[in-house]
């Protein structure tokens, strides 16, 4: 009795919603294999696309996990995790998003029974640990090093590679193609780190074949002004002058006022300013450049300047695009045109301004240092383009990966199998409840040849079945075996030039691992009321925002509003 | 849209806002797609061919336009479904690219989509099918490659050139049909008048396309120079100079003022006197170069000591100088006020004032003169040469026109337009772009294949052929849609279709020669080698790979994700 008159304790704020314990785990569980679910069907080349709308009306088609993850706009907590860890491998490797999304899923789904069944969370999470490591050092035990070969052949090696990425997009028909421009691009910019010295152009037009690989700079014609036609538009081993100042008649400041009391000085300060005008186009055209590119504008009287002196300008030039042409063309950006020396001015084989579809490009090719590379890339479709220049970016990535980390481990499954293999193995000599949890990892990686045949429409027991046998060989010469796209049946990738560089499956491997065991060590989950409330406030705000900026204080008038 | 449920049968809340949010998926999505990217192509079916219809369409504001042009209808009929918007940028890449067939391409593609439900519903992978199709469309354009023709033509012998230009022009409306002949030469010479035939490029900025009401069809004509819409600033002025000489300046007729915001104190009479000296002064400097002036022309004096007269006498020191160095007619980018028109009339200077920046380009591109920004940079080399410049008045209207004709070197020409009423100008223009595209392909690329249906039922042939060699239904669903191009044409001709395409494809099997096609025009014979009806090689080639592609990609997505309200 008495404890029934005992008051209760309020905790927490009223409407705080807090769930807690085994059923909270299950349901985060639930939540992130319905997310996995969601990018499933992108997987392997024969992956389907996705086209999202957002709530602006624009729409993406794409079949890169992270950008999919990103667009689907996830609330559920404990299923942001999965958005987050396919975005950090975007960012770290570049490719196999999807991939991360879907183990992480599958382990999840793999503890659920155990959950269910009252294992304690962290012994699964102790055991998905020890499974990772082994796992991670079994691919380096099977990675084969690509270091040490020729420039040729390492150049068809990172090619395979780049038309694995390259073959389950939208792409994948001309991966070859693509691939190989993609390695020529990467090995153009040599060492250097800095992505954005590869270009991606996008010209609406075309088919995919017309796309092109500029060894140098490409970028569209600039605005301009009348005068320009006339001015030349080929040059062989120009001189090109990069600035960073406008070239037009005007104030030379801003808001300037000047007062002259002495009307004398009138047409003093007339020609003044027309003086310091021509004396910059001056030493433009005395220190003998051809091509000269300024990031500010140029005008309509600097423009027939030029034009009159055979010398091509374009102005409002993209900072990026600026910076590229320094790099490639081995020029400095002047702020100033005194003092111009030759050093500071870069200089190409060929400039020339072109048509490519229905826009004028100006193109810089065979430049003297080379450090960059431009991909203008054609397609049917704006959205064609931009799910092209995706795929490219991943392979990009990749190739880049592979240059450093020169390791490449056999895809189309035949790792994942290999791994579940050498897991299931190991498990055996465990004794204890860890056996079976290590055992339920293998498992789950054994998702990716699944799901491989799964969106192939090939019977998925069967092919693996037929995988399992032939990675259970003793002889091991079953490792490289992996699901066979066109025929529905097994092949050797590795001989078949599916590969993958290692560091894209330890990668995701680790990552996918990670967020599962972050999930499995979540028992309760507390949701402010607030952020809820806060949230209902910035949707009145955004609706009823004018009855409020109208000298309507009172929230509820603008929540009435709507 | 829920994505999951717990054991109460309540929804996980996963995505934000996700109860407003639809969601297709698997077979159920490919159909919608598929259907939407059908209805677009149908609407454009009819279209097709040198008997195909118009459309007529109104804008929201209430413009009409009147078109035939595929890319054209289906920029204006501004669609909202995100399948039929990917057909829209289709027939616009078509545009970019090749500028011509952007009909043809749409129904392409819209057959494409019609052969592939056929097949999904057969459970065949849509992945698989879309690499069907691109196989088939690599046979198909090797085998374009090889039945296409080169031809060779020179400045001299345009006439293949013509030829081809006018299979593009009689798809257009009829009223364009009928002077389909000189158009198509028209488009021709202008185009080769602006070719660089040594790089192979062509730069259609330089052909500037107008048009005026009234006249007839047949008044178009193509001018070796520029028109302005503009009169000369005077009416009295005289209409026509022989051999001009131009000065091009973008500087208005008055003394310079700095750019900067400024202020002159003026409290005395000597500060005022003196702001005049200086001005005076600069243009005494101008005028030293002015031999005229000093060789006794004694006209200017009256001005000279007007001090009332003050600005006047400025402008007529200007005008002397730009006499002096030999213009005779002065094109200026800005205006100058009636004193000054008044002068220049006075002074037997003809002047044309506010014309824009790009007609001002071309004006000097085709004279061959130089934009000059101030008086004092004049010189005699930087004056434009045209041989002939005239005003001319249309009809009873009072709308006059500068024509500047026979320049010294005319890398820019025009293209003037005459026409009944202003849908028919709009619609000739969008065919004359259409016919200036095609002779551009053929400088760049100078193969064709013969039109007519020709060339896709020799494709659905070879690719038929190719399909018994490959396994899998995809390649011989698109020998299917390759056939349906000719069964268009066939059914907008008035036809019947299936007689028709069966008649011409046995023909081609049995004589072997791939340059049959559908009789739209009812000539009397099948051969288009006779017909003279050709296309360009590039252009098909272009028009099978984006149908493709695009196909491709509507195949490919098996998720549609969007806000419900849409």
């Amino acid at each position: 009795m008495a404890s029934m008159l005992q008051p209760q304790i309020i905790l927490l704020k009223e409407g705080t919603d807090t769930s807690q314990g085994k059923a909270q785990l299950v349901s985060n569980i639930n939540a992130c294999t319905a997310v996995a679910d969601v990018v499933r069907t992108t997987l392997g080349p024969r992956g389907m696309d996705k086209l999202i709308h957002d709530d602006k009306g624009s729409v993406t088609i794409s079949n890169d996990g992270a950008t999919i993850m990103k667009l689907l706009d996830i609330v559920h907590p404990a299923a942001k995790i999965l958005v987050d860890i396919a975005k950090s491998q975007d960012s770290e490797v570049g490719d196999g998003t999807t991939t991360v999304v879907l183990l992480a899923g599958e382990f999840l789904k793999e503890a659920k029974p155990f959950v269910e069944d009252g294992v304690h969370p962290q012994n699964l999470i102790r055991s998905y640990r020890t499974a990772c490591n082994l796992a991670i050092e079994k691919i380096k035990e099977i990675a084969v090093s690509i270091e040490g070969k020729s420039l040729e052949e390492k150049k068809s090696l990172l090619a395979k590679c780049a038309a694995t990425t390259l073959s389950s997009k939208l792409i994948g028909g001309e991966k070859e193609f693509f691939a190989s421009m993609v390695v020529d691009a990467v090995i153009a910019i040599g060492n250097e780190d800095r992505l954005n010295m590869i270009g991606i152009k996008k010209v609406p037009g075309g088919n995919m074949r017309d796309s092109f690989l500029v060894n140098g700079v490409a970028f569209k014609k600039t605005f301009s002004y009348a005068g320009f036609e006339q001015q030349p538009k080929k040059f062989l081993n120009p001189k090109i002058l990069l600035l960073n100042i406008e070239l037009e008649l005007k104030s030379e400041k801003e808001n300037a006022e000047i007062r002259l009391s002495d009307p004398s000085q009138y047409q003093s300060i007339v020609d003044a300013e027309w003086n310091i005008i021509y004396d910059k186009l001056d030493k433009c055209v005395k220190s003998g450049a051809k091509i000269v590119l300024s990031r500010l504008a140029i005008g309509d009287l600097a423009t027939q300047y030029f034009a009159d002196r055979d010398i091509f300008c374009a102005g409002r030039v993209a900072e990026e695009d600026l910076n590229r042409v320094a790099a490639a063309a081995g020029g400095t950006i002047q702020t100033s045109v005194n003092n111009i020396i030759d050093e500071v001015m870069g200089t190409c084989e060929i400039f020339e301004e072109k048509q490519v579809g229905n826009e004028r490009f100006n193109i810089f090719s065979g430049c003297p240092s080379g450090r960059t590379a431009t991909i203008v890339l054609r397609g049917g479709a704006d959205q064609f383009i931009e799910e092209a220049e995706r795929s490219l970016h991943d392979a990009i990535m990749i190739v880049r990966r592979a240059l450093k980390n020169s390791t490449v481990v056999p895809g189309g499954g035949a790792i994942d199998m290999e791994i579940s293999r050498y897991l299931r193995q190991h498990a055996r000599t465990i004794a204890g409840k860890s056996q079976l949890f290590i055992n339920s990892y293998a498992k789950a990686l054994e998702v990716i040849p699944r799901q491989l045949c799964d969106n192939a429409g090939f019977d998925a027991t069967d092919v693996l079945n037929k995988l399992r046998q032939k990675h259970a060989l003793p002889s091991g010469e079953g490792a490289p075996y992996g699901v066979d796209i066109n025929t529905g049946g097994i092949a050797d990738s590795f001989a078949n030039f599916v590969w993958e560089p290692s560091v894209v499956k330890i990668n995701a491997i680790n990552a996918a691992t990670e967020a599962a065991c972050l999930i499995l060590s979540v028992d309760e989950t507390v949701k402010n009321p607030k952020s809820e409330s806060a949230q209902g406030e910035a949707a009145a705000s955004a609706m009823g925002g004018r009855g409020r900026g109208g000298g309507f204080p009172g929230r509820g008038r603008g929540m009435r509003r709507r | 849209m829920a994505l999951a449920f717990d054991e109460y049968g309540r929804p996980f809340i996963i995505l934000k806002e996700q109860d407003q949010k639809t969601r297709l998926r698997g077979i159920e999505a490919q159909k919608a797609n598929i259907s939407a990217g059908k209805a677009v192509a149908r609407i454009l079916r009819t279209s097709l061919g040198p008997k195909g219809m118009d459309k007529m369409l109104q804008s929201p504001d209430g413009d009409v336009t009147i078109t035939n042009d595929g890319a054209t209808i289906l920029e204006q009929m501004d669609v909202d479904n995100q399948i039929a918007k990917l057909m829209v940028e289709l027939s616009r890449s078509q545009d970019y690219e090749i500028g011509d067939g952007t009909t043809g391409v749409v129904v392409m593609a819209g057959a494409l989509l019609e052969q592939a439900e056929h097949l999904l519903e057969r459970g065949i992978h849509p992945i698989r099918i879309a690499e069907g199709y691109e196989m088939a469309s690599r046979i198909d354009v090797e085998h374009l490659e090889h039945i296409a023709q080169k031809f060779d033509f020179a400045p001299t012998n345009i006439e293949p050139l013509v030829q081809t230009c006018m299979t593009t022009l009689s798809s257009k409306m009829q009223v364009v049909n009928r002077c389909k002949r000189p158009l198509a030469e028209i488009s021709v010479k202008a185009v080769l008048s602006v070719a660089d035939l040594e790089r192979k490029d062509v730069n259609l900025d330089l052909i500037k396309v107008e048009g005026k009401l009234g006249g007839k069809l047949e008044d178009t004509e193509l001018i070796y120079g520029i028109t302005v819409d503009k009169d000369m600033s005077h009416p009295q002025m005289p209409k026509q100079i022989q051999d001009a000489k131009i000065a091009i300046l973008t500087c208005p007729f008055e003394p310079p003022k700095p750019k900067t915001k400024h202020k002159v104190d003026i409290d005395t009479v000597e500060k005022f006197q003196t702001l005049r000296q200086q001005e005076q002064k600069y243009f005494d400097d101008m005028v030293q170069k002015c031999k005229w002036f000093f060789s006794g022309g004694g006209v200017g004096g009256r001005y000279w000591y007007t001090p009332l007269q003050f600005w006047g006498r400025q402008l007529v020191l200007i005008l002397m100088f730009v006499q002096d160095v030999g213009a005779t007619l002065v094109i200026c980018q800005w205006g100058f006020d009636d004193e000054a028109n008044h002068l220049l009339m006075h002074r037997n200077l003809p002047a044309v004032r506010w014309v824009g920046g790009v007609e001002l380009e071309l004006i000097a591109i085709a004279t061959g003169g130089r934009i000059v920004p101030r008086f004092q940079e004049l010189t005699p080399e930087k004056l434009g040469r045209a041989g002939l410049v005239r005003e001319k008045s249309f009809g009873t209207t009072k709308d006059k026109m500068l024509y500047i004709e026979h320049c010294a070197n005319s890398r820019a020409v025009t293209i003037f337009i005459r026409g009944g009423n202003k849908m028919m100008i709009e619609e000739t223009k969008r065919s004359i772009h259409d016919a200036l595209c095609v002779a551009r392909n053929l400088i760049r690329n100078n193969s064709i294949v013969y039109g007519g249906g020709s060339a896709e039922i020799s494709c659905s042939i070879a690719v038929e052929a190719a399909a018994d060699k490959h396994p899998g239904y995809a390649i011989r669903a698109f020998a299917d849609a390759l056939d349906s191009v000719p069964m268009a044409l066939a059914e907008n001709s008035g036809l019947q279709p299936i007689e028709t395409l069966s008649a011409v494809k046995s023909q081609q099997i049995k004589e072997n020669n791939p340059h049959f096609g559908i009789d739209c025009n009812d000539v009397g014979t099948n051969d288009m080698r006779e017909q003279n009806v050709f296309e360009t090689l590039i252009g098909k080639q272009q028009q099978i790979l984006l149908a493709t592609q695009v196909v491709k990609m509507i195949l490919k997505i098996d998720d549609v994700i969007s806000p419900s309200d849409f």
